[in-house]
């Protein structure tokens, strides 16, 4: 793609959610998820097979019935509320289609079928946008009218979600898959503590974020997109080996790496709400997850996994050199002594 | 009959909607924006807003329309699909219909039929003032105020518009 003309559309993505999270007026909320949704189509499709086309065909349908549906709820609350400012929906109706269009955009159970064709459809960069800055738009709306959501609809789906993306991630040999059920997972534990304490939610969204972006770029680096081409990482670089499993076992959620903060604090927070058998249950589907996640460590960094030989002596071209690695690896990995520092946060 | 002309016209304007939505093909589509864009500049004009539906007449119909239906004209095929041509396309303009006839029966009925959301009405779909304009016209001052106020709002839809450009040539470029 000619640069200028990519860098404008990239630039449009990151304004279009930039006025999402600045607007206090519904309509131009809306107008900043449809500049969006617009701006990235191309960058989905940035190489040109049919595989990208579907994927990107299938974000944009799916995505544009959710700013219908968003439209539908600005307008219930605009005929029952009489103004255009987000404080709260004033309309259960409105509340619930509107949370409905929000879990549509995230990918949150039952709309989650969108996430795995999506982003296996699509280069890794842009399934690395796909789940990390695509996801900051709606989280910023449903943080702003958490007040106001119908708490049977957001935890049935929060539930559902982190059950499917266990699940449904248990069959799968492909990165971009694996790390899109493990996206809808995450979406459904971060949405599970809206309601009770929305800062976790924002807390979940920075480590989720940090640890999504640790993952794809070690696959970038490595070019790997199913389990197999990672299972050759151990005879390119031994580093990236053990990072991967670092980084994954923290997505997992084990202590003391920093993926345990948020779902520490997530189960703490439900249980001083007096619901116990729901974070017992997310808990224990959150094993799920692991699951996949162990294995995927096990074939790449635990054990040398069964090739021919001559894939055990490859070609070394000139190593991507990826700046951002080291921090992010870093802060995906050692936050958890910071945990005390979250009583600063609102 | 003109105090329900409002609701007339926007039942035609949802007929027309499902008219295009039932997808046949894109001439026929072209052909029944046309009538849904008359009637919207209708509904428009009921309440006062003559300036907005001309330039609905001028510009949607006027301009965006007429090179829809030249590009469509250049890109169609021998045997363009029809509503009663394909069985898909009937059966969802029917299904359209028929939702769109309890809808309105719905509305015309509502005090012996009790469901979840209440329209009260059609009374509802009236224009919530602002303030008192006094002799001004309301649209006049509503276009005055998006080149004042709501500059931020020209601003953002042109940009969109710029972009939306640059994202079809890019993705109808190919490799």
């Amino acid at each position: 793609m000619n640069p200028l003309i990519f860098t404008t559309i990239l630039m449009t993505v990151l304004l279009g959610t930039m006025i999402v999270m600045m607007s206090s007026h519904w309509l131009m909320i809306w107008i900043g998820f449809e500049m969006n949704l617009l701006a990235i189509i191309p960058i989905l499709m940035k190489k040109y097979n049919p595989r990208t086309m579907e994927a990107s065909t299938k974000y944009f349908l799916t995505q544009a019935t959710a700013s219908m549906l968003l439209m539908m709820a600005i307008i219930i609350n605009l005929m029952h509320s009489g103004q255009w400012t987000i404080t709260k929906v004033f309309n259960p109706t409105a509340s619930i289609i509107m949370t409905s269009a929000l879990a549509m955009k995230l990918g949150l159970t039952p709309f989650h079928f969108w996430v795995p064709e999506v982003t296996q459809g699509i280069s890794l960069t842009s399934g690395l946008i796909l789940l990390t800055w695509q996801k900051l738009a709606p989280m910023s709306i449903l943080y702003q009218i958490s007040p106001s959501i119908n708490l049977n609809i957001l935890l049935t789906m929060a539930v559902l979600s982190i059950l499917v993306g266990g699940w449904g991630g248990l069959n799968q040999t492909q990165l971009r898959k694996i790390m899109a059920y493990s996206s809808i997972a995450h979406m459904g534990w971060m949405t599970a503590v809206l309601v009770y304490n929305p800062t976790l939610t924002m807390l979940n969204m920075l480590i989720y974020i940090m640890m999504t972006l640790t993952m794809f770029m070690l696959f970038i680096h490595s070019s790997s997109t199913t389990t197999l081409s990672l299972s050759h990482t151990w005879n390119k670089t031994p580093l990236i080996t053990t990072l991967i499993l670092i980084t994954l076992l923290s997505m997992g959620g084990l202590p003391p790496l920093s993926g345990f903060m948020p779902k520490w604090m997530i189960i703490q927070e439900l249980t001083k709400n007096s619901s116990i058998i729901l974070p017992t249950l997310m808990a224990i589907m959150a094993l799920l997850n692991l699951y996949f996640y162990m294995r995927l460590t096990y074939s790449t960094s635990l054990t040398m996994f069964p090739s021919t030989n001559n894939m055990k002596m490859k070609w070394q071209f000139e190593t991507k050199r990826i700046t951002l690695l080291p921090p992010l690896i870093v802060m995906s990995s050692l936050l958890l002594p910071l945990t005390p520092m979250l009583s600063i946060l609102d | 009959m003109m105090t329900y002309i409002v609701f007339i016209l926007s039942v035609i304007f949802v007929v027309s909607f499902v008219g295009f939505s039932s997808k046949p093909s894109p001439i026929y589509g072209g052909l029944v924006l046309i009538v849904s864009g008359g009637v919207g500049c209708g509904i428009i004009m009921s309440f006062g807003g003559s300036f907005l539906g001309l330039m609905v007449f001028l510009i949607y119909l006027g301009g965006m329309l007429v090179v829809f239906g030249y590009t469509t004209a250049m890109a169609t095929e021998q045997y363009p699909e029809v509503w009663v041509s394909n069985t898909t396309v009937m059966g969802v303009f029917l299904l359209g219909l028929l939702m769109e006839v309890m809808l309105v029966l719905y509305v015309l009925k509502s005090e012996e039929v009790g469901v979840v959301f209440k329209f009260s009405g059609v009374g509802d779909w009236a224009i919530y003032d602002t303030g008192d304009s006094g002799v001004f016209s309301e649209e006049i001052m509503g276009v005055a105020a998006l080149y004042s106020y709501g500059a931020w709002v020209v601003i953002v839809t042109g940009w969109s518009l710029l972009v939306g450009v640059l994202v079809i040539l890019e993705v109808t470029r190919g490799d």
